[in-house]
C-alpha cells in the first residue's frame, strides 16, 4: 500500500516535472522568436504563470513541501501572474511601444473615434501610435 | 458582524495552511491572529447570506474547471503556433464587450481572459469593454463571442 502510494506520488511528480519544463521551453522559445513586447508578452507572462505552478505541484509530490503551502503559493501565482502581464502590456501601450505585423487594432479605433469610450488615467492621446 | 467573521475565518484559514499545524493552540492562535487584523482592516458591512455560499463554491469548481480546459485547449494552439517554422501569428487587439455589473465581476472576468495563453487584456474601457490582444486575433474573434457567453454565465452563477 504504502509502495503504491509512493509509486504514484513519483509518477504524478514526473509528469508535472515533463510539462513544466515543456511548458517552459515553449515558452522561452516564444520569448525569443516572437517579434514584439505584446507577442513576447504572452509567451513570458504565461511561462512564470504554468512553468512554476507544475514545478510546486511536482515539488508536494516528490519532496516535503506541505501541500497547504503549496495550494496558497499556486493562488498567488495564479492571481498575481496575469495581473503583472496586464500591467506590463498596459504601460507599453500607453507609452507608445509600436505593434508589429498587427492585423487589428479595435483599442486605437477607439480612442481616435471622437465620442468613443474614454479609458481611466490616459490624458492624451496625441502620442499614441494609430 | 458576518463581514467581520468572514475575515477573520479566511485569516485562520490562511494561518493554518501556511503553518499546516490543527493542534489547538495553533487554531486559537490563529483565530487571535484573525480577530487582530479584523480589528485594523474594519471591514465595510455586506449583504451576504450564507445560505448562497455552497452554490457559490459549487459554482466556483464548476469555473475553474472550464477554465483549466481552456488554457489548455488555448496552451496547445499557442505551442503549435510557436513551434511552427514560419512563425504564423496574427497579432492584434480585440474589444470583447464584457457585461458585468460589478467592479469585482470586471477584473474576474479580465483575469480569466488574461490567464488564458494568447490572450491578455492590454486596457479596459470605462464601459467595462476589455481591449484584448491576441496572437491570432483572427481566430480568437471567431470564438470570442461564445467563449465570453460561456464565461460570464459561469461567473454569474458565482455572484447572485
Amino acid at each position: 500500500m504504502d509502495f503504491t502510494l509512493k509509486l504514484i506520488l513519483q509518477a504524478v511528480a514526473l509528469l508535472a516535472i515533463v510539462g513544466g519544463s515543456l511548458f517552459s521551453l515553449i515558452g522561452v522559445l516564444g520569448f525569443i522568436r516572437l517579434p514584439d513586447v505584446y507577442t513576447r508578452l504572452h509567451a513570458a507572462g504565461k511561462v512564470s504563470v504554468f512553468g512554476a505552478l507544475l514545478l510546486v505541484v511536482a515539488a508536494v509530490a516528490l519532496e516535503s513541501l506541505g501541500v497547504g503551502k503549496a495550494l496558497v503559493l499556486i493562488a498567488l501565482l495564479i492571481i498575481a501572474g496575469p495581473a503583472v502581464s496586464h500591467a506590463l502590456a498596459s504601460a507599453a501601450y500607453r507609452t507608445g511601444v509600436p505593434m508589429k505585423r498587427v492585423e487589428r487594432d479595435d483599442l486605437a479605433q477607439a480612442r481616435s473615434a471622437p465620442l468613443g469610450p474614454g479609458l481611466h488615467g490616459a490624458d492624451s492621446s496625441a502620442d499614441l501610435p494609430v | 458582524m458576518l463581514a467581520y467573521a468572514r475575515l477573520v475565518l479566511i485569516c485562520l484559514l490562511l494561518f493554518l495552511a501556511l503553518t499546516e499545524n490543527v493542534e489547538l493552540s495553533n487554531i486559537v492562535l490563529g483565530a487571535l491572529i484573525g480577530i487582530l487584523v479584523a480589528v485594523i482592516l474594519k471591514p465595510a458591512p455586506e449583504s451576504l447570506s450564507i445560505r448562497r455560499l455552497p452554490v457559490a463554491l459549487f459554482n466556483l469548481a464548476r469555473y475553474t474547471a472550464w477554465l483549466a480546459v481552456d488554457i489548455i485547449r488555448n496552451g496547445i494552439r499557442v505551442a503549435r503556433i510557436v513551434l511552427d517554422p514560419k512563425l504564423p501569428i496574427r497579432p492584434g487587439i480585440l474589444a470583447i464587450k464584457s457585461d458585468m455589473k460589478t467592479e469585482l465581476g470586471i477584473a474576474l472576468n479580465a483575469h480569466a481572459i488574461t490567464v488564458t495563453p494568447g490572450e491578455q487584456v492590454v486596457e479596459i474601457g470605462e464601459d467595462g469593454t476589455l481591449y484584448t490582444h491576441c496572437l491570432d486575433v483572427v481566430a480568437s474573434a471567431a470564438g470570442a463571442e461564445a467563449a465570453q457567453r460561456t464565461r460570464r454565465r459561469l461567473m454569474e452563477g458565482i455572484f447572485e
